[in-house]
């Protein structure tokens, strides 16, 4: 029962969620629209709980059990102890329970978010290319044809999209353009199709029941 | 040979330093490029110029702090565009941590417009002109949901007001009253816009997305589907281009700042890729 049941509900939500584009009766669509609105709503607010116990979990093991880089963890926990009790009291933007501020500085959402993972944020994604730079240098080698065509089609590319390439020559921006637009469709094209083809496969295999690894417990096939 | 060798084996910490001052010094003494505007951006403009005065435009803000330095150029040059011609907008982002960047955008184009105005007609005003619908998750939810009924996903917008009180969501019921929806985004919101909105209910559908994440989006623009298309840092810039250009609106470019630093990044990436070729090439010979 423990498996069959979880099987059963995914092969009747998941054989109805391809019914609304198929069958526009309004019995279908009204269904459709309570199961998405509703059901689906309530369901994520679980799936969130889940995540965040799960995650809890996972780092106050790894503190106990002192596994590699466990003191990283004790930051992810402390954070989100501090962010909770801020966004509980303080709100988004100060329209919590009990907002509070020192001077100008209010303790809420918002205030996190700009002043922490904001900048946060920006400065690992900057910090990229200077890692970018340095693997180019060291990676981007001609040791091949293949190699030398995507050294060639890159330098291309990189220099049609900036201003300095519709300087060097007007017909480079609309060759960088026609590169993105015919060799990389051809191929992107080709990976989308083949991606959709396996999702559907996918899809098919879990609704029917052959692909069980999502029950966890290691009872995939 | 020497020379040879040393340049197949440049210090890490040399093209660190060399990149932080080609990004730095353009920033110190700040200069606009100009750029060209290429067909993607040109059909994205027209298309939400195109949008028509009872149908309203949705702004989709899917971008981080990471993705935001390419993205929210767009964001500012598309309220200012929708604005300027009164169009009717409507903004939301599919997670939540993006909601405190479409509203900083919000606040700060707003500001721009609202302090010129000289009567309440001319002003941007919250419900009439404008409606900010926060963030409903799962993503999907809304995505499809909309298509029915907005103000039945979105019972109440961003700030907590109820919006089938507010007087634009009485005219703006569903997708049958949007004319286009822009989706601004490093990741994948545009191509569900595209598979839910648009396969289910006809929504025309543009994006904005990141240069890094641009490759697997042409597909969707060559077949149309896509009504226009915004490709990082230049995207922004040449959206500012079009709209200083055809409608005169005069304001900070921010993309069109932003590029002498990333042109000059962008050389010295291809410099440092060169001279290891060359070094690589000379090496190989050798051997």
């Amino acid at each position: 029962m423990k498996r069959t049941f979880p099987l059963f509900l995914v092969l009747i939500f998941g054989i109805f969620a391809l019914l609304p584009y198929i069958i526009p009766h309004p019995i279908i669509q009204n269904t459709d629209e309570l199961l998405r609105n509703n059901l689906l709503k309530i369901l994520s607010a679980f799936a969130l709980v889940l995540g965040l116990g799960s995650l809890l979990k996972v780092h106050t093991d790894k503190i106990k059990r002192k596994r590699e880089n466990w003191e990283y963890s004790w930051v992810l926990i402390m954070t989100f102890i501090i962010t909770s009790i801020i966004g509980l009291f303080g709100g988004v933007s100060g329209t919590g329970i009990l907002p509070t501020s020192i001077g100008s500085f209010p303790f809420d959402i918002q205030t996190i978010y700009f002043n922490v993972v904001v900048p946060l944020g920006s400065t690992m994604f900057a910090m990229l290319a200077f890692f970018m730079a340095s693997a180019a240098y060291r990676a981007f080698r001609a040791r091949s044809t293949e190699a030398t065509l995507l050294l060639i089609a890159g330098f291309i590319v990189m220099l049609g999209v900036l201003p300095l390439g519709n300087r060097i020559s007007p017909h480079l921006p609309s060759f960088a353009q026609w590169i993105m637009d015919v060799p990389n469709v051809a191929g992107q094209r080709g990976i989308l199709f083949g991606v959709a083809l396996g999702a559907v496969a996918t899809s098919l295999k879990i609704i029917l029941g052959i692909e069980r690894s999502w029950l966890g417990g290691g009872g995939g096939k | 040979m020497k020379i040879i060798d040393k340049l197949a084996k440049i210090d890490r910490r040399i093209i660190y330093l060399i990149l932080a001052v080609v990004v730095i010094l353009p920033m110190i003494f700040p200069s606009v490029l100009r750029v060209r505007v290429m067909p993607p951006v040109e059909k994205l403009f027209h298309a939400v110029d195109n949008v028509p005065k009872e149908k309203a435009l949705i702004i989709d803000f899917d971008y981080a702090p990471q993705t935001a330095p390419e993205l929210e150029p767009m964001g500012f040059a598309l309220l200012r565009h929708a604005f300027r011609k009164r169009t009717k907008v409507l903004i939301l982002s599919l997670y939540v941590q993006m909601l405190g960047l479409a509203q900083n955008a919000l606040t700060e184009v707003i500001e721009e417009f609202n302090s010129v105005a000289e009567t309440n007609t001319d002003s941007i005003i919250y419900g009439r002109d404008y409606v900010f619908l926060g963030w409903v998750p799962p993503p999907i939810i809304p995505i499809l949901g909309m298509g029915e009924s907005i103000t039945n996903v979105y019972q109440v917008d961003y700030y907590g007001n109820r919006t089938d009180t507010l007087p634009l969501m009485k005219e703006i019921k569903n997708y049958n009253n949007v004319g286009l929806l822009v989706s601004l985004s490093g990741s994948d919101p545009p191509e569900w816009w595209i598979a839910y909105a648009q396969n289910r209910f006809g929504l025309q559908v543009g994006a904005g997305v990141t240069a890094v994440s641009a490759s697997k989006y042409f597909s969707y623009y060559q077949t149309g589907q896509f009504s226009g298309l915004m490709v990082g840092m230049k995207g922004a810039a040449e959206y500012e281009e079009m709209i200083e250009k055809e409608l005169a609106i005069k304001s900070r470019r921010i993309a069109s700042e932003a590029l002498p630093p990333l042109t000059y990044a962008h050389l010295v990436i291809m410099v440092f890729i060169v001279i290891g070729n060359i070094s690589f090439l000379m090496q190989r010979r050798k051997k």
